[in-house]
């Protein structure tokens, strides 16, 4: 391309008197460094939100210049009690952490098989035209702004769960854990069958199948019936916001690990296909390998999305400032970082230079470098993905 | 696994689209009642006033007679009081001297027009001056009476007021009711589906039950009738019942004035224009921002830049921009362009839009750089090799055969920026304002949809009351979200069509 336009210029220069060409490759450097300058702005960007957030955030850690206030730094990250507004006001930022981390991972959990298989469904196993009618619905979750999720989640979700929360859950098991069962048991039953003499393979392994699948229906019934039976005190918590979460989360990992999986190419897939395995085995061993890091990728962006969502945690959370008791219990309110900076901030405004408004802003330090280290990461993967593909 | 997968994607899509469409939609299309249609012509002049005053009359001829029942209601608690009242009377004229004119001077407040609850005060007081004389036994049997009717009636009234209460909350005022400032007080229920609430509530009586210490309390529900059981008001409750479409005229009504008309008394009455021109203004601003700096971005990561050290970093801000949380651009928001550079006093739809334009900013560029990339190397090759200088081959062949790609992106990110609330929160959004004019948004806060759906429906009031209003907001605003993603995804396919020939 230089060379082209190189080319080109030359042969302009030889029509014109210099200086006209001299204030040509002038007018090409102003623009080009105009063009430069604009483009910067949004590095630029980055820089000031880095620069104005620690700023604000330093205080916190720092009240007087050069007196670094180590009990702060050990309460902020060691502490659970979230009192901005006692006097002296107590900032044990470990609930808040928790809770991020909590809904975060229960998003996770939502998201990514589901992301993964319908990627692998999208990029391999769907037809074309079908593939059409599919993405769309993925781009409709993705356009819902995330204040109409959070509005479902408290409005619709809440009340669904206080009120019928243990046939929400039996009724959410089901539906999740029949399919995978029934792929369990075809499976176990295939590779029993296995050992058995050709000609009585196909019966061992409908019996094999129909025995494991009795006996998974029943566990999923004792299980349903369990799950039945619990009630939920309040509607808005861990669990709610969790499911929201990784519905939200969902269309970043299906569309991203989708990409990942196209980028592996049709020779990988077709080489193995000439090695006699079956579209399963092409998945499982062949693409889904090669496409790995583009996936991890792909969660990792999931990730950011659950970690950085303010709305729907503030709204459905609950926003109850403690470490569920116990641990895992993802029926209790829990509050995230993100929905302390919106909720809190509101009342810290007027007190703009109060210890309660540089904490905030130390939480959004926080946020910030993960996102950012996050990203980093992501973006290592995805240049390393890239090289090795190169390469093969 | 992959199908079902996309099922329960598909599903998840459809539950959480189908409360908000079918219930969002219930606040354009309702069955409306009179109060409805007086509200609207009233705060707003929409209507004409013959209709209003011919259905206002008929309306109130179809309650006088629950009205007048209680009238007679009153009447007959009042008489039960007028027996003791007259017994005093006759104690008075017995009694003479000061005693006499001091009793008379009080039971002169107890005339014919006077309420029940004027009564009861009058005999309240007038049992303390009867107690306070020093030979009180001679007054025994009158202060047993007054004691024994009073109480009756007391708890009569209590009952009678509970009701006047919940028929208050379905019709609006009662003839004679005292009309207080707050606005939701001067009309009944607007809807029919709150009137049915409402006439639920009049009809029977909620009282929660905590007697089996080992449940968390039962819901009781029994009839209100059972506390008027021959009296004058037992019928009210079966008229009531049966003739509230005759009371309310509930006709269903297309109500995009909905869109159109700002609120009344923190939403209990109008519509959602000023979020909607607030979120349209923060919209608007952001693009005004995001797509010159995107687009010229763009064109330069793609057409000059050299793959330089300072360009890949350039690509990572770029991608660390994009990664950033939205909470994080609403404080860095409020940090610089408020505190800092202050390009307004307060917040502001510019400081808001400014911070949105940043947050869109990265979208803005992959999208464009993506089309940007898209187009045939051949279009340039054939510019170039015509002389074109590369100004020109940007300008007028690469970009326009770029532009629907680059439009695909624009609204898409506007989508974004039209829904995103939290970096608004503290840099434009006001839960209660007016709508703006174009040039007030330099320098005034303004209430937006994002903002306003979170804040309706998790600080409002009365919340329950108006829910029609939050689910109206929230259709509203996903509604204009996927008209622009259908807008996107339209022109993609027109691209698509175009590219494979």
């Amino acid at each position: 391309m230089t060379a082209v336009t190189a080319s080109s210029s030359k042969k302009q220069s030889l029509m014109m008197s210099r200086r006209a060409g001299r204030m040509q490759r002038l007018g090409q450097i102003l623009g080009q460094s105009f063009l430069f300058s604009i483009t910067s702005l949004s590095a630029f960007a980055v820089l000031f939100i880095f620069f104005f957030i620690t700023r604000d955030a330093i205080p916190f850690f720092m009240p007087e210049a050069g007196a670094f206030n180590w009990e702060n730094l050990r309460q902020f990250f060691s502490e659970t009690a979230w009192y901005p507004s006692a006097r002296p006001g107590q900032f044990g930022a470990l609930s808040l952490f928790y809770g991020s981390a909590m809904v975060t991972l229960g998003a996770i959990l939502v998201a990514v098989p589901l992301g993964i298989s319908a990627a692998v469904c999208l990029s391999d196993v769907l037809a074309f035209n079908l593939r059409q009618i599919v993405k769309p619905v993925i781009e409709i979750l993705a356009a819902i702004p995330s204040v109409a999720y959070g509005f479902f989640a408290l409005v619709v979700f809440a009340p669904l769960l206080q009120n019928a929360g243990g046939t929400v859950l039996a009724f959410g098991f089901w539906i999740v854990a029949l399919p995978i069962l029934g792929i369990a048991c075809i499976i176990a039953g295939q590779t029993f069958a296995a050992r058995f003499p050709e000609n009585r393979r196909t019966v061992a392994a409908l019996t094999a199948t129909a025995i494991l699948g009795v006996l998974s229906l029943v566990l999923l019934w004792l299980i349903g019936g369990k799950l039945s039976g619990m009630s939920i005190s309040s509607g808005t918590n861990a669990f709610n916001v969790s499911i929201i979460l990784g519905i939200m989360a969902l269309p970043t990992v299906v569309s991203v690990s989708e990409d990942a999986l196209q980028a592996v190419g049709r020779e990988l897939r077709e080489g193995s296909y000439a090695l006699g395995a079956t579209r399963a085995e092409t998945i499982i061993k062949t693409v889904m390998p090669a496409a790995i890091s583009g996936i991890l990728a792909a969660v990792i962006l999931g990730v950011m999305r659950a970690v950085g969502e303010t709305m729907v945690v503030w709204m459905a959370s609950g926003n109850a400032a403690q470490i569920p008791s116990p641990f895992y219990n993802f029926m209790e309110p829990v509050r995230t970082l993100t929905a302390t900076i919106a909720g809190d901030m509101g009342e810290a405004d007027h007190v703009t230079g109060s210890e309660r408004y540089h904490v905030l802003f130390a939480l959004a330090l926080c946020l910030l470098a993960f996102s950012f280290i996050m990203n980093l990461v992501s973006e290592a993967i995805v240049r390393r993905s890239r090289k090795k593909l190169g390469k093969e | 696994m992959g199908f079902f997968s996309i099922l329960v994607m598909a599903a998840a899509l459809i539950l959480i689209l189908y409360p908000i469409i079918s219930r969002g939609l219930s606040a354009y299309i309702f069955r409306a009642t009179s109060e409805h249609r007086r509200v609207q012509f009233t705060e707003f002049g929409i209507g004409s006033a013959q209709e209003i005053e011919r259905e206002t009359a008929e309306v109130t001829a179809a309650r006088q007679p629950v009205f007048d029942m209680i009238v007679a209601h009153e009447k007959d608690l009042k008489a039960e009081l007028q027996e003791a009242v007259d017994q005093v009377h006759a104690l008075a004229a017995a009694e003479g001297g000061f005693l006499q004119r001091s009793l008379e001077r009080r039971l002169k407040r107890a005339h014919a027009d006077a309420s029940v609850e004027e009564y009861l005060t009058v005999l309240t007081d007038v049992r303390k001056s009867l107690e306070g004389q020093f030979d009180r036994e001679r007054f025994t049997d009158v202060i047993t009476l007054i004691t024994e009717r009073k109480q009756r009636v007391e708890v009569e009234t209590k009952k009678l007021t509970e009701m006047k209460h919940a028929l208050r909350d379905l019709l609006g005022p009662l003839p004679g009711d005292r009309i207080t400032e707050l606005l939701r007080s001067h009309y009944g229920q607007t809807r029919w589906d709150r009137c049915l609430h409402y006439q639920d509530k009049f009809l029977y009586r909620y009282e929660w039950d905590y007697s089996n210490p080992e449940l968390s309390g039962l819901k009781m529900r029994t009839p209100r009738v059972e506390d008027f059981r021959g009296t004058d008001l037992e019928p009210a409750f079966a008229y009531v019942r049966d003739n509230l479409e005759a009371m309310m005229q509930p006709r269903l009504t297309l109500y995009w004035q909905f869109l159109t008309t700002d609120s009344r008394d923190a939403h209990f009455f109008g519509g959602i224009w000023p979020e909607v021109l607030g979120t349209f203004y923060l919209t608007i601003g952001a693009m005004l921002f995001a797509i010159p700096i995107g687009v010229i971005a763009a064109i330069y990561l793609c057409e000059y830049a050299r793959p330089t050290k300072t360009v890949s970093l350039l690509r990572s801000c770029i991608s660390t921009l994009a990664g950033v949380p939205s909470i994080v651009f609403g404080l860095f928001g409020l940090a610089f362009f408020l505190n800092t550079i202050s390009v307004s006093e307060s917040k502001s739809v510019l400081a808001g839009s400014l911070t949105l334009a940043l947050m869109i900013l990265p979208t803005v560029i992959r999208a464009s750089e993506e089309a940007i990339l898209a187009v045939p190397f051949t279009y340039k090759e054939a510019a170039l090799g015509l002389g074109a200088g590369r100004w020109r081959t940007v300008l007028t062949v690469i970009l326009p055969a770029a532009l629907p790609g680059i439009l695909t992106g624009i609204v898409i990110s506007m989508g974004r920026a039209a829904g995103e609330t939290a970096p608004i929160i503290f840099t434009a959004a006001v839960s209660v304002g007016l709508a703006l004019s174009p040039l007030q948004t330099l320098n005034s806060p303004t209430p937006a949809l994002p903002w306003n759906i979170y804040n309706l429906c998790t600080e409002h009031e009365a919340v329950d009351e108006i829910r029609h209003v939050q689910f109206g907001m929230v259709f509203t605003l996903v509604a204009l979200v996927l008209m622009l993603n259908i807008i996107a995804i339209a022109l993609r396919a027109r691209i698509s069509r175009k590219l494979r020939g």
